[in-house]
Order: C-alpha cells, then structure tokens, then sequence
C-alpha cells in the first residue's frame, strides 16, 4: 500500500541546516499496523508528515496504493487525503467551536457526503465508540480519553484506507490509553492499515512492526507477530 | 458547507466578545455615516429631478460683463415676454417674480385672520405649471392663473386658511392692497425642489400692485426674485440659444449697456449646486461627504483587518485541523468570508437602525425632510448591497487568505508565529491609515471652526450687538416718523435709525455710478443703503474724511466707503466736495463724507463700494440700539408702539447679528456635518486601536516579563508600546498634513477674507491625536506593565 524509497527531507534556515530525512525507504502493506520509534529528532513526525500528505519529500519516492504521491500539488493531496487517510493526533485536535457530533461530521462535509447520510454515518461510529450520549457537548467538556475517543471517531468516519497516529495516547492515562489502543487494534482487524508514531514501548506492542529511527534512518525493523 | 461555517462563525463571535463587539460597533457606525451622507447626497441630487423632459428646461440668468463678470439668477422683468415674441427656440417660457414676505389677511364675515406668509408669493403665468411637475390637485393648471386676480395656493395652506372647506372661490388680500380668488389647489410641493413658495397669483396682476416694476419697459433693473424658466424644443440646444442671445442686447440696450447686459442658459438640473448664482450647495462639499463617509467604511474595514489578522493565531488549530481533514484553501477563505458577512450583516441592521435615528437630528440640522425608506428607494438598497459587499470584502479578504495560508504542521503544533502570519506590516500600513484618516478630519475639523470663530469674532467695521429691526411695512413718511419719535422714548433705547438694511444684509441694491461729470458709469456698481443721519451713530460707522450727511428726508449729500475712493484711484479727502449720481440719475449730490470699511457681504464676498444717502422712500426697516439689560421691557413697548401705529399689519423683530450668522449657515452645517464625522472616525479609530494594543499585550506578556525579570522598569515597558504607536501616528501624521491642508485651502478660497492655516492648527492636530491614542493605549499598556513578571512567565 505505502512504498517509499529513497526519501529525504531537509529543514533549511539561513544558517542552519537539518537533516529529517535521510534517504529513507520501507514499505507498509494494506492491512499492517506499524508502530514507528525512536527518539526526539529522528524525524518521526516529519515522516508521518509526508506520509499524510501534508508536507513534501525533498527527494525519494513515496508510491501510495500504487500511485506516485511525492510531487502532488496541494489540491491532488488534499483530495487524496480527505478520501484514504485518517489521522489521530497526541493533543487530539478537536475544534472547540464544534460540538463532538459537528467535529466528527467535519470530514464528511469536505467529501460532500449528504446532510442525512451524513447523520447516520456519524451515528453509527459514535455508537461504535460509545460516546453517542456525549453528542451535543464541546470538546472541553469531556475527559481526555473521550476527547480521544472523538478523534478516532472523526479519523474513521470517512472509512479510511490509512490511519496515521501520532502519540494517540500520550496525553491520556494508562486505562485511557489502552482503551484507544484496543479501538485501533480493532479498526486494523477490520481491515484498516495502521501507522503509529509513539514513544510507548507498551503501546508499540499492539503493532504487527516496529520501524526504529535514528537521525533521519531506519536503525531496526522488529517483526512481532 | 455553509450551515457549518455559519455555525462555527456564530460560535466564534460569541467567543470572543470584545472582538466581536469592537468590529460590530466600528462597521455599524461606519456604515450608518455612510447610509445618513448617502441619503443627505441624493436627496441633494433629487432637487428637481421630477420635471417632465427635465434636459429642456433651462433658466435665463444674466451676466454683467463689465470690469469683472457678476452673475445673476434673475432676469429683467419684461425679458421673458420678449423672448417668447423674438425666437421660436421655446416650446414654453414662463415667468415667475417672487416676493417674500407677504402678509395675507381672509375675511369671513367680521371674522379677520391674518398670517404672515414669510415664504411670501409669487406672481407667476400658467405656462409655469406646465414647464414644472407641479400637480393640481383642484382647478385647471391651463387656466388657474389666466385671469387677474386669480391665486392657485398649496393644500396645506389651503386647510390652514380655510380648514376643511373648500378653498375654491374663496378670497385673500395680499399686503392689504390686493384681493385674490382661489381658481386652484396645488398638491404641495415636495421638500426636494427649490421652488418654496405656497402662493401663486396671475402674473397679469402684478401691474396692480408694481406698476413700474412690471412695466415692459423696466430693462435696467433686476430684481433677484423675477426668473424667466424656459422648455426648449426637442430640436434646439443651449448652444444656440446662448449664440442669439446677444442680439436680446443689442436690442434691448444700447451703447455701453449693450456690451454689459448679456443673457445665458443655465441647466436646471444646475440650478441646486452653482454658487455664482442661487445654488444651494456647491457640489464639492456633497463630493467632500461622500469621501468622508467612504473613509469612515474604510476605517472601520481597517478595524476589522487589522483585528482579524491579528486574532488569526488563535484560529490557526481549528486551521490545521480543517486542512488536514481535507479543508482546501479556497474552502477556508470562503469560511472566513462568511463569518465576516455574518458579521458585516449584524452591523448593517445595526446601522440601518442608527441612520434612521439619527436623520430626525440630521433634517433639523439642515433644515430638510429627508426620508430613510429602504423598500421604497432602489437606489438606497443598491448602496446598501454594494456597500455590504465592499465591507466584506474590503475586511475579509486578506484576514480570508492570511489564515487560509496557514501550514497545517505548524498551524497544528501551535508553531504559527506572528512573525510567519506576516500582515505586521501591512497592520501598521493600516493603522497609519486610519490615523491619517482622522488627522486630516481633525485639521479640518480645527480650520472650519477657525475661520467660523474669525467669521464671528472678527471687527465688521459696524456695531451688530445689542441692535433689533422692525420692519416698516408701508412707506408712509409721517407713519414712520411717529414710530421713530415713540420708540426714541423707551426706556433703554439707545439709539435709532430709518434705513433701508442694515450695513451688512441679505437685502442690497447695487446701481451704476457717475462720478461728476464723466460720459459715462464707471465699470462697478455702488451698494446703496439709504438712511437717515442717525445711520454712522447707531451702527457705529467711523468716518475718515469729511462729516456726516444733514437731517434730510431726500438725498442730495452722499457718505460714502474707503473702497469708492479706492475705485476712483483717491484718497478719501480728495474725495470731499465730489459730485455723484446713482440709481440711473435719480439720486445726485455731493460726497461730504467718507467712512472707514465695513463689511457690508459675508466674508464670502469682497467688500462693496457702498454709499449711504437719505432716502425715505427706500426705509423699509428701523433699527434700533438697545441697552441689553432692558431688552425685554424695551422688546414689548416696541410691539406696543408697532402694532397702535401699523394696526392692520404683522408686526415682527429681529436681532441684526442673528441674521448675520446665517451668511453663515453653510458653514456652520459643514462645521457639525464635519465636526460629527471627524468624532466618530476618531470613535472608530480608538476601538481598534485599543484592540490592537489589546492583542500587542497579549502577544508581549512574555517578552514584558523577561524584561521585567532582567530589571526592566515600568517606564521601559510602556515605552514597548508607545515607541510604535508614537511612530506610526508620526507617519500619518506627514500624509495627512498637506493634504488636509490642500483641501482646507481649497475650502478657505471660498473667503474673501479667511484666517490663514498656521502650523498652530497643525500642532493642535498632532497633540489631539496623540492625547486620545494615549488615553486609548495607555490603560492597557499600564496594565500590562503592572502585571507580575511571574504571572506573565507562566502564561507562556
């Protein structure tokens, strides 16, 4: 599903420059869960970045379900983005203007889905998340876990291909935690491919991989299961 | 899509409450300015537009060519028949000769009432109903006015005379002289034609009453209130009715008179806006309006910009989110845009509401009976739509594109610096803007009043303080004198005069002049004001050569001004002795004095060659110097005495420097019109101002407190805020300076005598400015820096 070859990033200032990226290759296949570690710089985020399609490689391929990506202009990424990928962020970024029904119902809005179709669809995953009853309330006034909840909520209502998560639990507890983790656990055994940035040696357990990075490379790849 | 950006947009306003309430405040009185100025300008535009083939019909004014060109509105009386008898370019002329004033008595069996009619009447033909859109509700406008003594009046005036009986066939006296039937009742006239009068009588009568006047011989006088209107025909232009008007000259003047007297077109739809003749209002002070209402919009836009881009930051997460979720750039724009409509709509019923408030005040203020009715005016709802389009974008587009620009990685990760929204520039490019905006109102604002308070405090070369008129309404010589001796005797009068005006008025006659024995008129006209010898005391006139005039009821000595000796190339000594003839040869007699200048115009106008001479056929009015603490007890003997001597007549009084500050009405309306919309751009400037400052402490709390903790003062801190704003009101300060003042001296060339724009006004300007942008930051600039360093490090 996911084939990058090659792949560099450069981060360039007036005097610094720093290397992301550094001729990076691997490849994900459909239905995987792979957790990516390493430590603060590696350019772990930076590669989830470009793999959500929301920054671009300097240099490399990036060949997504069989399509050359690397060189997409924002337009194309957008809509490949709204379509295939879901993204779970470690702050959960929900909107705080919207309610939990209005934020999950945000992706489906920008893919023009109908206003009623839109509805069921946001009910069903609601009630798959078990948060339904806290449909009409902000995000501020729920605990981080359900916050959490939401997010994942939102990152699959639009059935997607990818899931990329980065940190999903580090700002929850554990029990918070390994709930969301059973959630994304469950969503890869229907079928939904998972990539997991986290810094959580207990979470990375859950991953059928684990990629580890060091400044910009790929040090080791785990096989777990 | 757009149900949610009006949702998030909703949410957001309430959110931020004081942003909210500073941009809502700002548009709406912005725009409620520009709806009022937009009114005040149309309804300006509107004066006489309703007249039926409106680009035919033209006024015949006159033009003195002599050392200079004057212009006159009027016509000689006997100009229009001779016009209709020697050219065919006219489908219709009509003839109109108003005279203000009139006192109309009805008598209904022993019942008498009178009214004092001030707009007076006006002797018109019936042709002028057919030029003019002016409907008959009642009569025959082909016939109302064909017979003498026939009258069409208003229906207002039509129930305020007669109540509700009908006022066809009925009979009113004219200034006790002149009976009229009623053959008509005009609809009344609507607040948008400069056409005032509610009285029209057949112009046939006329003779009745001005024998001289109406005589179709009288071709060397003018007389303001006579106007000759014609339609031309569909195939005539003006250009050739200018091109044979000269031959109107050569026939009807000779010699000299041939060459001075000449007659032109004039545009009705001209006839609101020309100065030179009786327009109303230049049109460059309703182009002056338009773009004050114009920079106030655009200082409310500034505002919202500026507000907009700085409150971005806080927007950039909800930004990323969106944009990871699919959101495009145009998508985001758009989201924006709404939230600024749904914003700009709020202020728009908010101004709607304002404007119609407000035009009650406006109307007083000018005298005028605007109306606000925004589903019976297309061209008000275009504004409206045009405007609410301009606000959005003017305010919404760039804050739109700044934010939809937003890198969502960053944008997510709160790495959105202020730096990186960029648009700080472009802020203070704003506020600079807004500044200039308001400093160059301001500068106005200080000129305007300058030259009314010079208007007001400057020596007029006569005493106006403490002097009541009343009107002497029939020329009676032994009426008069009585009046005269018994107003003499009450208690706190100091002194009185017969005379004709007083030494500046509305009311003047100009007339040619011969100097001893010349061939022929000089090249000016002299301002006669006949008077009795009491004249120079009452009013304070200082001769500089020679003495006053005998006691005499008929002229054969002249005081004349400095500018007649001017004029002559003499001094006022040499003048002494000198023979001169006025008023066509019927006043002759020597100069025996000469007294210092006065100004007998506005200070609109130079000041006139004058002669002041005894004359009691021309007194028309007694003024009187009264001993201010008396004035009540004076002001009731004088009615007393007025009404037991002019029984039959409307006895009235006016103070002489009230009417003098009415030359000056005009200016005074542009003074409030100026000083009011100088005060709400600077009202609208300040909101954003304190919420620029608002935000800049907001983004400063850390860097204030790292100061403070390295050992900062207080003084340091607010100097953080006051350098850039001293800046910035220093830059517009340098634009708006010379451009306010071109414009005000564009303004004071309207004045023959003016005050001059020092650097007075200037500093006053600046020091104003900078008094209310420090009283606007200083409070949340001391806030800030009074802010514990440890609560403003934690914050971060």
């Amino acid at each position: 599903m996911i084939k990058i070859s090659d792949l560099q990033k450069v981060y360039r200032t007036e005097e610094v420059e720093t290397v992301a990226l550094n001729h990076l290759s691997f490849e994900v296949k459909e239905g995987e869960f792979v957790s990516v570690m390493g430590p603060s710089g590696c350019g772990k985020s930076t590669l989830l970045n470009i793999l959500g399609l929301l920054d671009d490689p300097d240099g490399g391929s990036f060949i997504f379900n069989g399509t050359e990506v690397a060189h997409f202009n924002e337009r194309k990424r957008a809509d490949l983005r709204k379509r295939n990928i879901g993204f779970v962020f470690q702050s959960f970024n929900l909107i705080d203007e919207l309610t939990v029904f209005e934020n999950v119902e945000l992706p489906l809005i920008y893919l023009g889905v109908k206003g009623p179709e839109r509805k069921q669809r946001v009910e069903t995953v609601l009630d798959k998340m078990q948060i339904m009853h806290r449909r009409n309330h902000y995000p501020q006034q729920l605990s981080g876990g359900q916050q959490q909840r939401v997010a994942v909520a939102r990152a699959v209502v639009n059935n997607p291909k990818l899931i990329l998560a980065d940190e999903p639990t580090g700002n929850l507890d554990s029990s918070n935690g390994n709930e969301v983790m059973q959630l994304l656990t469950d969503l890869n055994e229907q079928g939904t491919t998972i990539i997991m940035v986290t810094h959580s040696e207990h979470d990375s357990r859950y991953s059928h991989r684990i990629i580890r990075m060091l400044d910009g490379q790929t040090v080791t790849e785990n096989i777990l299961v | 899509m757009f149900k949610n950006y009006f949702k998030i947009g909703w949410r957001n306003l309430l959110r931020h409450k004081t942003y909210t309430a500073i941009n809502i405040v700002g548009l709406s009185l912005g725009i409620a300015c520009a709806i009022l100025i937009f009114t005040l300008v149309t309804f300006h535009l509107s004066f006489d537009r309703f007249h039926p083939e409106l680009g035919r019909i033209y006024r015949i004014t006159t033009e003195f060519h002599d050392e200079k060109i004057d212009y006159n509105s009027a016509v000689p009386q006997p100009l229009g028949e001779s016009f209709r008898k020697d050219y065919t370019f006219a489908e219709t002329t009509a003839r109109i000769v108003d005279f203000p004033n009139s006192l109309i008595t009805i008598t209904e069996g022993k019942d008498i009432k009178k009214f004092q009619e001030e707009k007076g009447v006006a002797y018109t033909e019936p042709s002028f109903f057919d030029i003019f859109n002016y409907p008959l509700l009642k009569g025959d406008k082909r016939t109302a006015l064909l017979n003498p003594n026939t009258a069409v009046i208003t229906g207002s005036l039509a129930k305020k005379y007669f109540g509700t009986a009908d006022p066809i066939g009925k009979t009113f006296r004219v200034d006790n002289k002149v009976d009229y039937t009623i053959t008509g009742v005009l609809k009344d006239l609507p607040p948008n034609t400069d056409r005032k009068q509610d009285i029209y009588v057949s112009y046939v009568t006329m003779k009745q009453r001005y024998s001289w006047f109406a005589s179709d011989s009288s071709w060397q006088n003018v007389y303001s209130g006579s106007q000759c209107y014609i339609r031309l025909k569909p195939s005539i232009t003006p250009e050739q009715v200018n091109k044979a008007l000269p031959q109107m000259s050569n026939k009807y003047y000779s010699g000299r008179d041939a060459k001075i007297w000449q007659f032109r077109l004039q545009p009705l739809t001209d006839i609101h806006f020309n100065k030179d003749y009786d327009g109303y209002v230049d049109k460059k002070y309703l182009w002056a309006l338009g773009f004050i209402g114009l920079f106030l919009i655009i200082t409310a836009c500034v505002n919202f910009v500026n507000l907009a881009t700085a409150q971005a930051l806080n927007r950039s997460k909800e930004v990323g989110i969106r944009k990871v979720l699919g959101s495009l750039r145009p998508q985001l724009f758009w989201q924006f845009i709404t939230e600024t409509t749904l914003i700009t709509l709020f202020a728009l019923v908010l101004a709607y509401g304002m404007a119609c408030l407000s035009l009650p005040w406006l109307n007083e203020l000018l005298k005028s009976k605007m109306e606000l009715h925004l589903l019976d005016s297309p061209y008000l709802s275009l504004f409206l739509l045009l405007t609410t389009i301009l606000v959005i974008f003017l305010s919404g587009s760039y804050p739109g594109l700044v934010l939809a620009r937003f890198q969502p990685i960053l944008a997510l990760k709160s790495r959105i610096s202020q730096a990186s929204i960029g648009g700080f520039s472009l802020r203070r490019v704003l506020v600079v803007t807004q500044f200039a905006i308001c400093q160059a109102l301001i500068i106005g604002t200080i000129v305007i009043a300058g030259q009314m308070y010079y208007s007001k405090s400057i020596d007029l070369g006569f005493n106006k303080d403490a002097i009541v008129t009343l009107p002497i309404p029939i020329n009676d010589k032994t009426k008069m004198h009585t009046l005269r001796d018994q107003v003499a005797t009450v208690a706190g009068v100091e002194k009185l005069t017969l005379c004709h005006q007083p030494p500046a008025s509305a009311s003047n006659s100009n007339t040619g002049i011969v100097y001893e024995n010349r061939p022929e008129e000089e090249h000016w006209y002299i301002n006669m004001k006949s008077a009795d010898d009491q004249y120079l005391n009452t009013f304070g006139l200082k001769l500089v050569a020679g003495r006053n005039f005998y006691p005499s009821d008929t002229t054969r000595e002249f005081v004349v001004n400095e500018t007649v000796a001017k004029k002559l190339n003499m001094t006022p000594q040499q003048l002494l002795g000198h023979r001169i003839k006025t008023n066509g040869g019927t006043l002759k007699g020597s100069i025996v004095g000469v007294v210092k200048d006065f100004h007998n115009y506005s200070l609109h106008s130079q000041i006139a060659p004058i002669c002041i001479m005894p004359d009691y056929t021309d007194y028309v009015s007694l003024s009187i110097k009264v001993n201010l603490h008396n004035t009540h007890t004076a002001l009731a003997s004088f009615e007393k005495i007025w009404n037991s001597i002019y029984p039959e007549y409307f006895y009235s009084y006016h103070f002489l420097d009230d009417r003098i500050s009415e030359f000056y009405e005009m200016d005074k309306i542009m003074l409030i019109l100026v000083e009011v919309f100088a005060g709400i751009a600077i009202f609208i400037g300040c909101l954003g101002l304190y919420g620029l400052v608002s935000f800049m402490a907001l983004r400063k709390t850390k860097e204030i407190g790292v100061r403070k903790v390295l050992g900062a003062g207080i003084h340091n801190i607010l100097w953080l805020f006051g350098k850039e704003f001293a800046r910035l009101l220093l830059i517009a300060f340098l634009i708006a300076a010379p451009l306010a003042w071109w414009i005000m001296h564009l303004y004071l060339r309207d004045f023959e005598y003016r005050i001059t724009i020092g650097p007075g006004v200037f500093l006053l300007a600046i020091f104003f400015t900078f008094l209310i942008a420090t009283l606007t930051v200083g409070y949340r600039s001391i806030r800030s820096a009074l802010a514990s360093p440890v609560k403003s490090l934690r914050t971060e």
